[in-house]
């Protein structure tokens, strides 16, 4: 799918609002969000050529915070909403969001599906492991065992092994950074947006006021950029790769598969036509339709 | 029968053929006709069981052709008024309109009654050009047709009360996003699993009701296979200009129901898609706060889509202010509410009268909704009726209601009669909530089956002066 290119080019200034940001001191949400913008950028779009849909949590407050046509939605649904609107028309690089309590519990069908179709979008998984909009309580990826908001006494719940689940799916795109590596997210998010199918970009990010396991320091110290040798197109390596996090956390581009055509490439019903789903609304002749039944 | 089975060495199942071959001797029709169809049906399971079928068709004939008594009845000609009728059921009709109508997106979970709608849509896949996508749940399948709508397409899904009631949540996001949304709500009886593949009118108040918080919304009903098309351009049309949720319901009667059906006017539909800015000129003028401006007339305010060259805004869950942004302070949120809302008034205004079958001035006013504008009318042009000043009002569009020619009408009838498949009477309730009136007699079914010729004229019958 080609993105539409403008020579011009817009700035950072384009994709900023004068709206007050309400994140904490220190939240991981400001390094990601720099990174978005210095994509887009970076790409040339223009605030009006994209989408980029939130789901619910604290990343969600993104949605008014860049100047570009966005959308904020339920809690848990943004993948599904984001498909639907990727495949209306193609021609819009559509971007969704969402934390880890959305995308592994209360949405996590949605994330499997999205996998398994391979809709043509971008998916950026803000991975604070926690809740931390509604102050702190333990997601699926929250590590066993700590004290939380409304678990004192840790979870009795195993943590959901959460890059190895991702790659059981066959994924088509998979990457991982650090919110505090904003020239490696803006990289990762340039790719994301040029890939065929779904990319799923996997943000470890530190969540000051409610995560004191995954903090920012462990972050900086265990991430470890793949090195060029990495060889992106090998899937057992690249799971390996992304699931062992004993000695250090992999990240940078860690699987890319170019040849699994997207869900819309493979809609025969498509084949052919130049026109989105958004151009061809009119009346439509049922006439000869009609006969089948006579 | 069953000897002649023995006796041909046949297998139980073709009692069916043999059945079928009494009646087609009956009806006076010749064997090889019924033998070419035989072989039409099950020609690929072989000669050996088309010998058998045909053997026992001869029997049956032979059968007939012994009994004296027996005359054969003399058909009609076949009448060549018929010849360009469709015979379609109503999901086939309602999935023609859909088509008709410009929806270019259709996303839907299965589920009965709504899944033959979705089988002839997917169907129908590779001459539409349509993007089908069997979701992985209700949830999902509401999200797609949102995301699909707010892109600027035609989308729409359906599905039955359990599976609606996972996709309310998005309803009401779409009630304050203000983005155009149809689902199709069919209508079986509930509750829970209840009479799965049966026929009910139960989910009235839930359509009227459902979904957190308070938002505009239209419900329509769709009634046979004449409106099963006429109405699929209005759902949309409706959605697009009052930027809301719009729930068509049907119900397993019609989704099923077979009808002749006179070829559908395709002259007649109109593509209204109301404050939809696309030209490059009117683009450029717009601020993001023309998007949710709180000032426009009856709270329909400009919708233009991602993608085009204009200044951009959030389509945004939280309440916000008049580009997007969140915002909570008090007056907005009344601001912001009271924009949307005065969209009910506009609805209502814009949205056609009941229409009345039957005098003006009814001594008997029937009112009802739905499936049972069949046999209702059926009852009114039967003998006993006509002349009789017995009157039927039948609502398509629901909420929100209008009720000044229902009023009109009910003060001079001296008899006011509900007739609905449900327990509650759930059209009376909204009745007697918006208007006052209170039905004398009320005609209620709730055993799964729609309502019958029959039991409705002898129940009309009863109250006629």
């Amino acid at each position: 799918m080609s993105i539409p290119l403008d020579t011009s080019g817009p700035s950072m200034k384009d994709y900023a609002t004068e709206t007050l940001c309400t994140w904490c001191d220190n939240c991981g949400d400001y390094g990601i969000w720099t990174a978005i913008k210095q994509a887009l950028t970076g790409l040339k779009l223009h605030p009006w050529q994209i989408l980029l849909c939130f789901d619910v949590g604290c990343h969600g407050n993104t949605s008014d915070k860049i100047t570009a046509y966005t959308f904020h939605g339920l809690h848990g649904r943004v993948i599904p909403f984001a498909a639907g609107a990727k495949l209306a028309n193609p021609r819009v690089p559509v971007m969704a969001f969402g934390g880890d309590g959305a995308s592994f519990s209360e949405g996590v069908g949605h994330l499997v599906h999205a996998i398994r179709s391979n809709y043509p979008i971008v998916f950026v998984l803000h991975n604070n492991a926690n809740y931390g909009l509604t102050t702190g309580q333990a997601s699926a990826l929250t590590w066993q065992g700590q004290s939380m908001n409304s678990s004192p006494n840790g979870i009795p719940e195993r943590t959901l092994p959460s890059m190895d689940f991702v790659f059981s799916l066959e994924p088509t795109f998979v990457a991982r950074s650090f919110s505090g590596n904003i020239p490696q997210m803006t990289e990762i998010f340039k790719v994301a947006i040029g890939h065929r199918g779904f990319a799923f970009v996997d943000i470890l990010q530190s969540c000051p006021t409610y995560n004191k396991f995954a903090t920012h320091k462990y972050l900086l110290e265990h991430c470890k950029p793949v090195g060029p040798d990495h060889d992106t197109s090998d899937f057992k390596k690249a799971r390996a790769l992304a699931v062992d996090t004993s000695k250090h956390i992999a990240t940078g581009l860690l699987y890319q598969n170019k040849d699994v055509p997207s869900y819309y490439e493979q809609l025969k019903s498509r084949q052919g036509l130049k026109t989105t789903a958004v151009e061809e609304v009119k009346r439509i002749d049922v006439g000869e339709w009609m006969k089948e039944f006579v | 029968m069953e000897e002649v089975l023995r006796k041909l060495r046949a297998s139980p199942i073709l009692g069916n053929i043999y059945i079928t071959a009494v009646v087609w001797a009956l009806l006076g029709q010749g064997a090889d006709a019924l033998k070419e169809l035989v072989r039409e049906q099950f020609g690929h399971k072989g000669e050996e069981i088309i010998r058998k079928n045909y053997e026992v068709i001869d029997e049956a004939v032979a059968y007939i052709s012994r009994q004296e008594a027996v005359h054969p009845l003399a058909l009609m000609k076949p009448d060549v008024k018929w010849r360009n009728h469709l015979y379609l059921t109503g999901s086939q009709a309602m999935g023609l309109g859909i088509i008709h109508a410009g929806c270019r997106l259709y996303a839907s979970y299965p589920m009965t009654p709504a899944s033959p709608l979705l089988t002839y849509i997917a169907d129908m896949q590779n001459k539409t050009g349509m993007v089908i996508k069997q979701a992985e749940d209700e949830i999902t399948a509401a999200q797609v047709v949102s995301g699909a709508m707010l892109m600027g397409t035609r989308a729409a899904t359906a599905t039955s009360g359990g599976g609606f009631d996972l996709m309310t949540e998005t309803l009401s996001l779409n009630g304050l996003l203000e983005n155009p949304f149809v689902v199709f709500l069919f209508q079986r009886p509930g509750p829970a699993t209840g009479l799965p593949t049966w026929t009910a009118q139960g989910d009235l108040l839930l359509a009227t009701g459902c979904a957190h918080g308070e938002f505009p919304r239209l419900v329509m009903a769709v009634s046979g296979s004449q409106d099963a098309f006429d109405l699929m351009p209005e759902a949309f049309n409706y959605a697009e200009e009052f930027q809301t949720v719009v729930i068509v319901l049907s119900d397993k009667q019609i989704a099923e129901g077979l009808s002749t059906q006179s070829p559908y006017d395709q002259k007649r539909a109109e593509i209204r898609r109301g404050k939809l800015i696309t030209s490059p000129k009117a683009l450029a003028k717009l601020t993001a706060a023309d998007r949710y401006d709180p000032k426009a007339v009856d709270g329909l305010s400009p919708r233009w889509l991602p993608g085009t060259q204009a200044a951009t805004f959030c389509s945004q869950g939280d309440e916000h202010d008049a580009e997007g942004k969140v915002n909570e302070s008090g007056p907005n949120a009344a601001e912001q509410m009271e924009k949307r809302m005065a969209k009910v008034e506009a609805l209502r205004k814009a949205l056609p009268e009941p229409e009345l079958y039957g005098s003006q001035n009814p001594e008997v006013l029937v009112v009802s909704w739905g499936s049972n504008r069949g046999p209702l009318s059926d009852v009114l042009k039967s003998d006993a009726f006509t002349g009789r000043k017995v009157s039927y009002l039948h609502y398509s569009y629901l909420w929100p209601l209008k009720t000044e020619k229902l009023m009109k009408l009910a003060k001079k009838a001296k008899k006011t009669v509900l007739v609905e498949c449900n327990y509650q009477g759930q059209l009376g309730m909204l009745i007697a909530q918006e208007c006052g009136l209170h039905f004398d007699h009320r005609i209620l079914k709730y055993d799964g089956r729609p309502m019958f010729f029959d039991e409705l004229f002898e129940q009309l019958t009863a109250l006629l002066p």
